[in-house]
């Protein structure tokens, strides 16, 4: 079949890795890994970090959502050598001394069910709000539009932010 | 101050129990679990959506270094078939594949990528059929037979009265046909876990399902191994939706487990979810209505044509529930609904929140809006003279629990901010954007209905630790099934939070409870501590007060232990004492029961109903044809509410699910293949797309007399949004849009046709 006969061409992963040291929630890592490994198999494999979530790895959902140097990113789009000599922030760096007031609010609030977006969606609005003290609907709405819920329809989430604003 | 308008008269926070480690990420979903030595499993999909395999050839992708089992259809022991009402879908295709989703053989490896290329290094030789993409051209009698039995997977019919008379005597008669898409669960977690073989000889399933004790049954049989031999661990899930009911990955990852030894881990990505998950049944329903010029219905006739895709699940089941509710809450003296079930091979459609009502209910409530326009008279006045009073028979003439349900969506719907504030309804962004509002309401049946095994069971103990252990044999998958049973345990039993342990979701700790479907969950949990509770803390005060000498009388149980009449600061004896009393016999109690069903033999007939009514306001731009929705309120009847934030998350997260079936839900298939294969182009809805304001209602009262308790709500809010935005559409721009997702092409084209004026003058 012309299938295979392309297949057969298809090299074996590759096999050369790359050293890079990033830090993680605060702590340094050195790692040897593939040039091209995803930042979010790193996370979930390498450091065993499985908050971070995969759901449908173009980068339209953001169940992966991490901060990278400050900025809100998909970390199934980044590669290693890309997060080569970064600072990352992932959801279990943000709850280390308890509670974020951000976790607080998502609990009293509905913010979740399944939890599955959950991670990413709550790094979002970590990084919403890194940007703006006081955001306004607008920005709201363009800070969560790349995070995908399907089981709240939103409105636990939007209390939730809502709670935060007003306090 | 955020410019949101959210309400509800849902009030009461508690703390959900898998709260903290959602939020902190400390929960491990099953596809988050690994294992010592385990390898990564693939499964590979068919090429074709309908071909005779020639040949597997398997050679090269075992000789590749790392790959440690590959699988074919030779290499399952017991029944290669799986399938909740009857097995017809392969585990592995033999000699012939149905869709784009059949699999035809998996592989375990090292890795994930090795298992990926050994995929592509299995040569199967296929030689392709012609393809059945439609199942009108299912049903032409030149079509390839896709079963044994040929293309018809089912057929259901109600009939009552003489519609053919009926229709002579009426004064006016609305014909249409209605289309529904193919819509897709879209749980944030695709399908996925580990199985691991146990040095005991035993298998444990760590995978996602919304019936441990079924998957359990179906492996037991393809593997050929006894059910004992099997522990499916099935909760938590990141979402289900009724996606996740029938077996998906397990059958896989057991095989390969088995033959390597080692734990596999299978999780699917995306697009391979999409290619083989299940989906909501496309249906295509003609319905034609006749009333009087008083506004009495007088005649109903539906035909429904269900496309079921390759294979059966609980494609029979789907069908009868739309048949069962195609007249919904209203009397009608002659209806005539006749179903059909497809098979195509198309993606399989199956069990999906809803279950046929939401197809049924679209094409109902189009039926009641034009009716009213054609009469004259206003769409809920109509409702309200066709509306079944409590006492009525159900849909298909059976006995029910008597429900005013219906009654009360509608008043409270008609008594609404959406259609009381008059200066909203006209208010426009801009002269090119149209505002309307529409209301529709919907009736659903809870639990597997008549004829149909609907166990249910729970079991109560007081465990070694003192903690009052609940045990029910069903599945966390957002839904907040374990925020319910901790506060119905607390209000039923008297402790507190920090008393109770639940297990839920694991087949060798928890009793049979059915499944975690059809809105059945929260309603059987509390029947059974309704049962379970009197000889429970019977036999704890009696304990309490043989310990401590005070007569029975004078005890009850509250926080902590068994406190007396004059207790005041702390219980007379704490439960771990009784614990400790107890020890060589263990207070346990379990009940086993059947969900309530009429006494009609009407195949899946319900007995226990709820309702919602909902209105919506959109904002149609008339240069794009977006459609916006503006505004959402529902009301809801389904008995007291257990778990208040839970009770508003289903009806909020329901009506936005059902406003992208709407306006943007389509898993597009061209001649059996998937055009949409990730989020990129099959777009569910974002914080973006969602109204800003929202208002739901809980109508808590049940008919005098009912002890039926709480309804589940999981499904209800999902049933009446899409027939209220397009009635809203209508209103808008006078466009009666029938086939969904609402095209915004449609809408361009419908208003340049009238050079936007008539929908001026037809708006009211």
């Amino acid at each position: 079949m012309a299938d295979n006969k392309i297949v057969e061409k298809i090299k074996s992963p590759l096999e050369e890795k790359i050293k890079i040291s990033l830090v993680v929630n605060g702590q340094e890592k050195e790692l040897l890994v593939n040039a091209t490994m995803r930042l979010a198999d790193i996370l979930r494999e390498e450091l065993q970090l499985t908050g971070t979530k995969v759901s449908c790895e173009i980068g339209r959902c953001g169940a992966c959502s991490v901060i990278m140097d400050g900025k809100l990113v998909n970390s199934c789009l980044v590669r290693a050598y890309q997060a080569n000599q970064k600072e990352i922030l992932t959801i279990e760096g943000l709850g280390m001394n308890g509670l974020h007031p951000i976790q607080k609010a998502f609990l009293e609030e509905g913010g979740f069910q399944c939890g599955y977006c959950t991670p990413g969606m709550i790094i979002a609005v970590k990084a919403l709000f890194d940007q703006y003290a006081n955001p306004t609907k607008e920005q709201i709405l363009e800070g969560l539009s790349g995070n995908l819920c399907r089981c709240t329809g939103y409105g636990g989430i939007i209390r939730a932010i809502q709670k935060l604003t007003e306090s | 101050m955020v410019n949101f308008s959210y309400s509800s008269n849902l009030q009461g926070s508690f703390e959900r129990p898998d709260g903290v480690d959602k939020v902190t990420a400390n929960l491990k979903f099953l596809t988050d679990l690994s294992f010592p030595n385990m390898l990564y499993g693939k499964i590979l999909r068919s090429v074709y959506p309908h071909a005779k395999i020639i040949s597997i050839s398997a050679k090269n992708a075992e000789e590749l270094p790392g790959v440690r089992a590959v699988i074919t259809s030779k290499d399952v022991p017991g029944l290669n078939r799986f399938g909740l009402i009857f097995p017809d879908q392969p585990v592995l295709c033999e000699d012939r594949v149905r869709y784009v989703g059949d699999a035809v053989a998996a592989v375990a490896a090292e890795t994930e990528e090795i298992a990926e290329k050994a995929l592509q290094l299995i040569e199967v030789e296929y030689e392709p059929l012609p393809v059945i993409d439609d199942p009108e051209k299912a049903l032409l009698p030149s079509a390839p037979q896709l079963h044994p039995d040929g293309n018809i997977l089912h057929q259901a019919s109600y009939q009552k009265g003489n519609v053919e008379e009926a229709f002579q005597t009426c004064d006016f008669i609305v014909e249409e046909t209605y289309e529904l898409p193919r819509q897709m669960h879209a749980y944030m977690e695709t399908e996925g876990g580990v199985i691991v073989p146990e040095k005991d000889g035993r298998i444990t399933v760590y995978a996602g399902t919304q019936h441990g004790y079924k998957d359990r049954f179906q492996l037991a049989r393809i593997l050929d191994i006894p059910e004992s031999k099997i522990r499916v661990v099935s909760s938590p899930m990141g979402g289900s939706f009724g996606g996740k009911d029938e077996l998906n990955i397990q059958p896989y990852g057991a095989l390969l487990a088995i033959k390597t030894g080692c734990p596999v881990k299978i999780h699917q990505s995306r697009r391979e979810s999409v290619r083989s998950g299940l989906k909501r049944h496309p249906m295509k329903i003609t319905m034609k209505t006749g009333a009087s010029r008083s506004g009495k219905i007088l005649a109903h006739q539906v035909r429904i044509i269900a496309d079921t895709g390759a294979y059966a699940t609980l494609g029979p089941a789907v069908l009868d529930f739309a048949v069962e509710h195609a007249a919904g809450p209203y009397i009608i003296r002659n209806v005539h609904v006749e179903g059909v079930s497809v098979y195509t091979n198309n993606g399989v459609a199956g069990e999906f929140r809803g279950f046929g009502g939401n197809q049924v209910t679209f094409a109902l409530e189009g039926q009641m809006d034009r009716l009213a326009a054609k009469l004259g008279i206003c769409p809920m006045e109509l409702r309200k003279r066709n509306l079944r009073k409590a006492d009525d028979p159900g849909p298909v003439g059976q006995e029910i629990a008597p429900t005013d349900g219906a009654a009360q969506v509608l008043k409270a719907i008609s008594q609404s901010l959406l259609l009381n504030n008059k200066e909203k309804r006209e208010e426009s962004t801009s002269q090119w954007k149209k505002t309307g509002i529409g209301v529709a309401i919907a009736m659903h049946g809870g639990g597997l209905g008549f004829g149909r095994l609907d166990p249910a069971g729970g079991r109560i103990s007081l465990n070694e630790e003192g903690k009052i252990e609940i045990s029910f044999g069903f599945e966390e998958f957002g839904q907040g099934l374990l925020s319910v049973i901790e506060q119905l345990a607390i209000k039923e039993i008297g402790c507190s939070s920090n008393d109770i342990k639940i297990t839920i979701g694991d087949t060798d700790c928890v009793p049979s409870s059915g499944s975690s479907t059809a809105s059945r969950g929260t309603s059987m949990v509390w029947h059974a501590l309704q049962r379970m509770k009197g000889p429970f803390k019977k036999r704890l005060l009696e304990k309490a007060s043989q310990c401590t000498g005070v007569p029975v009388d004078q005890l009850y149980l509250g926080p902590s232990g068994i406190w007396s009449c004059e207790s005041k600061t702390e219980p007379l004896i704490t439960y771990q004492q009784i614990a400790y009393e107890t020890k060589d016999d263990p207070i346990q109690i379990e009940t086993e029961f059947h969900f309530p069903t009429t006494p009609h033999s009407i195949p899946g007939g319900h007995y226990l109903y709820s309702f919602a009514a909902c209105a919506a306001r959109v904002e149609v731009d008339v240069l794009t044809g977006i459609v916006r929705v503006k505004n959402l309120e529902q009301s809801v009847a389904a008995g007291p509410v257990i778990y208040p934030t839970g009770y508003l998350g289903q009806i909020e997260g329901g009506s936005v699910m059902a406003l992208g079936y709407t306006l943007l839900e389509e898993a597009l298939m061209e001649k059996g293949k998937y055009v949409t294969e990730n989020f990129d182009s099959y777009l569910i809805p974002t914080i973006n797309d969602i109204p800003l304001s929202m208002n739901i209602t809980a109508i808590e009262d049940l008919y005098e007399g009912d002890e039926y308790g709480p309804r589940g709500v999981g499904e209800i809010g999902t049933v009446a949004v899409a027939p209220a935005i397009v009635k809203a559409i209508y209103d808008a721009i006078g466009l009666w849009v029938t086939k969904l997702p609402v095209s915004r092409e449609e809408i361009v084209k419908a208003v340049n046709q009238r050079e936007m004026k008539e929908w001026l003058t037809t708006k009211l």
